[in-house]
């Protein structure tokens, strides 16, 4: 029957076992002395609802972990990483099995110990075609976004000398015994067998020698490891903190920044490290500097000074050093933002949250960055001039517009369309809530004429607000201005509740985000539905009788708040399927992979810094690839920079920016008159 | 030091002139409806200087306001700056005031402040831009003023204030209590940081009626008036775009600077 010795050729394995729990302790007290670190963060919410973490963390590890969902979107890393998480799992698996078989006295013979010892060598082999991968990836190609630092080096080494000196030990024990006695069994360990192969020449005393001392080396170099990624915190550490980091993630909308509380703050935002909670510093950890956000990322696109990856890794290395620092000195703690991250970086934020989409292990870059920004605002007063004119203007007229784009009054767009205009007293069930942009900048004003027009023709009794409408307070809190939003927020509540509004349509993303996820904090919990739900559900009804024919070549702009923060990919996608005779191609980088406008975060307002290109501009050429003639979106900030980006590049004639609801009245024109 | 700063409530400047009416029957401007009242630009910049002097040797800030209906935002917003006190004077017949009116009601509730080494004003208004209500008010309260200030320091309790003249600035001494107008030179007004925002929300803002700074209206009568509007009409502005072209960029540079030579 088919099998082998356990610690053949080994005295005193119990030494190994000794040896191995020294350092599996050593590195159990690495992790609690990390623990310790993150502890100089302030208290999260996230230490609740425990069961239903489980619950999701579990679907989370089914649909992702295991399938490698998120990592395979990018092929040769994806399938590098996905070759060696399973033959780990492999090699895991079968040293728990070995283990309790042995101890057990349940040894496995024959077959199934054939097809044991074939499955661990496909294990082994997995990891190491893998680990030749990362290779290659990280040393021969040199993909930009790879930051190789020292360790990456080392674990690489280490996970490869490991493995192939447990296929020579194998290879060795192979040689001695079963090559002479049982050829055939030695088929089934391959990785071994190519060792044995290639010792069969020596003679026994010889392979009893080396494989003691192999064994040793493969043991030792094990439980070196152990001690190695406890010692320098290697991002090894990631196989335990980075699922930590998916369990405690955040279950809720995406970039929703914790309110601050006036009467209790201590600190403003995140003025110095200990100001982030532990579980924004657990994140540090938990990334693996693995470069998926900044690829992802539209200002490291154009040349900005921001990589979310380094804004992390910064911070990680910030945070060791302000603890050294704080325990065993009087120095004083280096400062925070200048340090790591600049200014610059953190301003050239445009919170499209395409970082986070990408993450495999979760990290939450957005609201890190918009804490970053509240104290520079709140209590330093820094940031770009043109942020600062923006919040003045939200401050002294309500709307982050000002100068030649304010020619508009903000009620002026209902003079030109009858619609009921809500004054004191008046109580409305549906409100249409235009927002900013598409009661002031002309352009937008005809895609809220044309929304109106549609609300009008299918007959729903809604009310607008005309001037008595003030900002949803977005851009003021995503720069960071958190007391000019919450004012906002609070008058806003304040005016639905007057009215006695249930249910709000609103046409810009960001007002949807912001109205949905970010007041039931604020006291106002009301029903909010993006337009383009609204024209869907309309659609899936038959109300809308879309006849008249566009004829038109189409490409379709996720807008970041509607896609990425709200998951609104298949509603817009839907109502233009609904439109007569278009055609839609889709962009490369669509649904969650859409490529920010540029837009967001404020940047309506503050200024580009500076870069290779700008945003608008870059994204104007995945929609040149497309060979569209119109480009539609469903947000005013993205119609805004599109319009922008297609007069800069002189293509007014052959190439539209278009919003989807200004199609879709085209498209019913025929049955309007 | 302690420091009182007027400041104004105007139709926010910012809307385009074609969008106001003009009552001719009243002589009224009639702004268009929904306009949200602003502080007027120079007299926060004016706040900001006091917030500068203040930020430097400490002291308390108070900010008036005059006006016929309801001006607490623009105090509320100085205070939100970081001001530590403010009222308004309110009254139905502070409608139309002209400089002098303004300008004495002013000087009663200052001499119901007092206590005060420097009283700052914008160098004019952002709506009627008349800028003789500072040194009316001065005037009136018997102190020296100086227009038109980019700076403001204070030394051996006296104020240094560089004033800003047409071709360059000056440089003048005056003694405490002394009144300034600020010109926009002296730099951008701060942002209200985040905590005054919130905690001037929550201020108490009292409003005085006439009486209770000693105030005859009789003083304010249309007689006593030292103006009359006999006009008022709405710019018009033209606009004519010539593009200048050249065959090199040189060439079209000195074109350019040709015409705006013409030009001034």
């Amino acid at each position: 029957m088919a099998t082998r010795e356990v610690f053949w050729n080994i005295s005193y394995p119990y030494v190994m076992y000794l040896l191995a729990a020294l350092g599996v302790a050593y590195w159990i007290y690495s992790l609690y002395q990390r623990y310790q670190l993150w502890r100089i963060g302030r208290p999260d919410e996230c230490t609740q609802e425990i069961g239903k973490r489980i619950r999701v963390f579990i679907q989370t590890l089914l649909t992702e972990i295991l399938t490698h969902r998120k990592f395979l979107r990018d092929p040769f890393p994806g399938i590098m990483h996905f070759l060696i998480f399973w033959g780990w799992i492999i090699l895991l698996l079968a040293s728990a099995v070995d283990a309790f078989t042995y101890y057990a006295n349940l040894h496995l013979v024959g077959t199934p110990y054939l097809w044991f010892s074939l499955i661990v060598d496909i294990g082994g082999l997995l990891v190491i075609i893998g680990m030749l991968m990362a290779v290659l990836r990280r040393y021969i190609l040199k993909p930009e976004r790879l930051n190789s630092v020292f360790d990456d080096g080392i674990i690489t080494a280490l996970i490869l000398i490991i493995l192939v000196t447990g296929y020579m030990v194998e290879g060795l024990r192979q040689a001695a015994t079963e090559l002479k006695t049982h050829p055939e069994w030695a088929l089934w360990s391959p990785g071994g067998f190519v060792f044995a192969k290639a010792f069969e020449g020596m003679d026994e005393e010889s392979l009893r020698f080396w494989h003691q001392w192999l064994w040793w080396f493969h043991a030792l170099m094990t439980i070196g490891g152990f001690v190695y990624v406890g010692l320098v915190f290697s991002k090894f550490q990631h196989i335990l903190v980075s699922p930590l980091n998916i369990f405690f993630r955040n279950l809720g909308p995406v970039g929703v920044p914790a309110p601050i509380d006036i009467e209790k703050a201590e600190t403003l935002g995140v003025g110095e490290i200990k100001d982030f909670t532990w579980k924004q510093l657990l994140d540090l950890d938990a990334c693996t500097n693995c470069g998926r956000c900044q690829d992802a990322c539209p200002a490291w696109a154009t040349g900005k000074p921001l990589s979310p990856r380094k804004v992390i890794q910064d911070l990680k290395v910030h945070m060791v050093k302000a603890n050294k620092k704080q325990t065993h000195s009087s120095e004083s703690v280096p400062t925070l933002v200048g340090e790591a991250p600049t200014e610059e970086e953190i301003w050239a934020c445009t919170t499209c949250a395409a970082c986070q989409e990408t993450c495999p292990v979760y990290v939450e870059h957005l609201v890190k960055i918009i804490d970053l920004r509240r104290n520079l605002v709140l209590a330093h007063s820094k940031m770009p001039e043109t942020a600062q004119l923006m919040l003045r203007n939200m401050q002294s007229r309500g709307h982050p517009w000002a100068g030649i784009q304010s020619l508009r009054l903000r009620g002026d767009w209902t003079s030109e369309i009858e619609v009921k205009v809500l004054s004191e007293g008046d109580r409305v069930k549906t409100l249409f809530w235009v927002g900013c942009t598409g009661a002031l900048a002309e352009r937008n004003v005809k895609a809220t004429l044309s929304m109106a027009k549609v609300l009008k023709a299918v007959g729903i009794d809604f009310g607008v607000l005309g001037e008595a409408e003030t900002c949803c307070g977005d851009p003021a809190r995503r720069a960071g201005y958190e007391f000019q939003f919450q004012i906002s927020a609070e008058q806003n509540i304040e005016t639905f509740k007057n009215h006695q509004i249930q249910e709000i349509i609103t046409m810009c993303p960001h007002c949807y985000h912001t109205l949905k996820n970010e007041y039931p904090k604020y006291g106002g919990a009301f029903k909010v539905i993006h337009y383009t739900q609204f024209l869907y559900d309309l659609i899936q009804q038959k109300k809308l009788n879309l006849s008249h024919a566009l004829a038109l070549n189409l490409t379709y702009q996720d807008p970041c708040y509607l896609g990425r923060y709200n998951h609104l990919y298949q509603e817009p996608r839907q109502v233009l399927q609904a439109l007569p005779q278009i055609r839609l191609k889709e962009m490369e980088r669509s649904r969650n992979r859409s490529f920010c406008c540029g837009g967001g975060g404020g940047h309506m307002w503050i200024e580009e810094q500076p870069g290779t290109t700008k945003i608008n501009q870059m994204r104007l050429e995945d929609v040149l690839k497309t060979g569209a003639d119109t480009v539609v979106t469903a947000c005013p900030y993205c119609l805004q920079m599109f319009e922008e980006s297609i007069e800069h590049k002189g293509m007014k004639e052959t190439l539209k920016a278009k919003d989807l609801v200004e199609l879709v009245e085209e498209a019913m024109e025929a049955t309007r008159t | 030091m302690n420091t009182i700063v007027c400041v104004k409530q105007v139709p926010d400047p910012e809307i385009p002139p074609a969008k106001f009416k003009i009552d001719p029957e009243t002589k009224k401007v009639v702004p268009p409806p929904g306009v949200p009242p602003v502080i007027s630009v120079y007299d926060e910049r004016a706040v900001e200087a006091a917030l500068r002097l203040k930020d430097k040797h400490k002291g308390k800030i108070t900010v008036i306001s005059v006006g016929a209906g309801k001006v607490s935002d623009v105090v509320r917003h100085a205070l939100s700056m970081g001001a530590d006190e403010g009222f308004v004077i309110e009254d139905g017949a502070f409608e139309n005031l002209d400089s002098f009116g303004t300008a004495t009601v002013l000087s009663k509730a200052i001499q119901k402040i007092g206590g005060y080494d420097l009283i700052l004003c914008g160098r004019q208004a952002a709506d009627w831009g008349a800028g003789q209500v500072g040194s009316i008010l001065a005037e009136i309260l018997g102190i020296p003023v100086v227009t038109f200030a980019c700076g403001i320091e204070a030394v051996d309790k006296k104020l240094r204030v560089r004033r800003v003249v047409k071709d360059g600035f000056e440089i003048l001494e005056t003694p405490m209590p002394s009144l300034v107008t600020v010109s926009s030179e002296i730099g951008l007004p701060r942002l209200p940081a985040g905590m005054s925002l919130m905690l001037a929300r929550k201020k108490q803002i009292p409003v005085w009626k006439p009486q209770d700074i000693g105030l005859d209206l009789s003083d304010l009568d249309k007689e006593k008036a030292h103006t009359e509007i006999i006009g008022l009409s709405i710019p018009t502005r033209k606009k004519e775009c010539e593009i200048i072209t050249g065959t090199t960029p040189a060439e079209a540079a000195i074109q350019l600077a040709e015409k705006l030579s013409q030009l001034f």
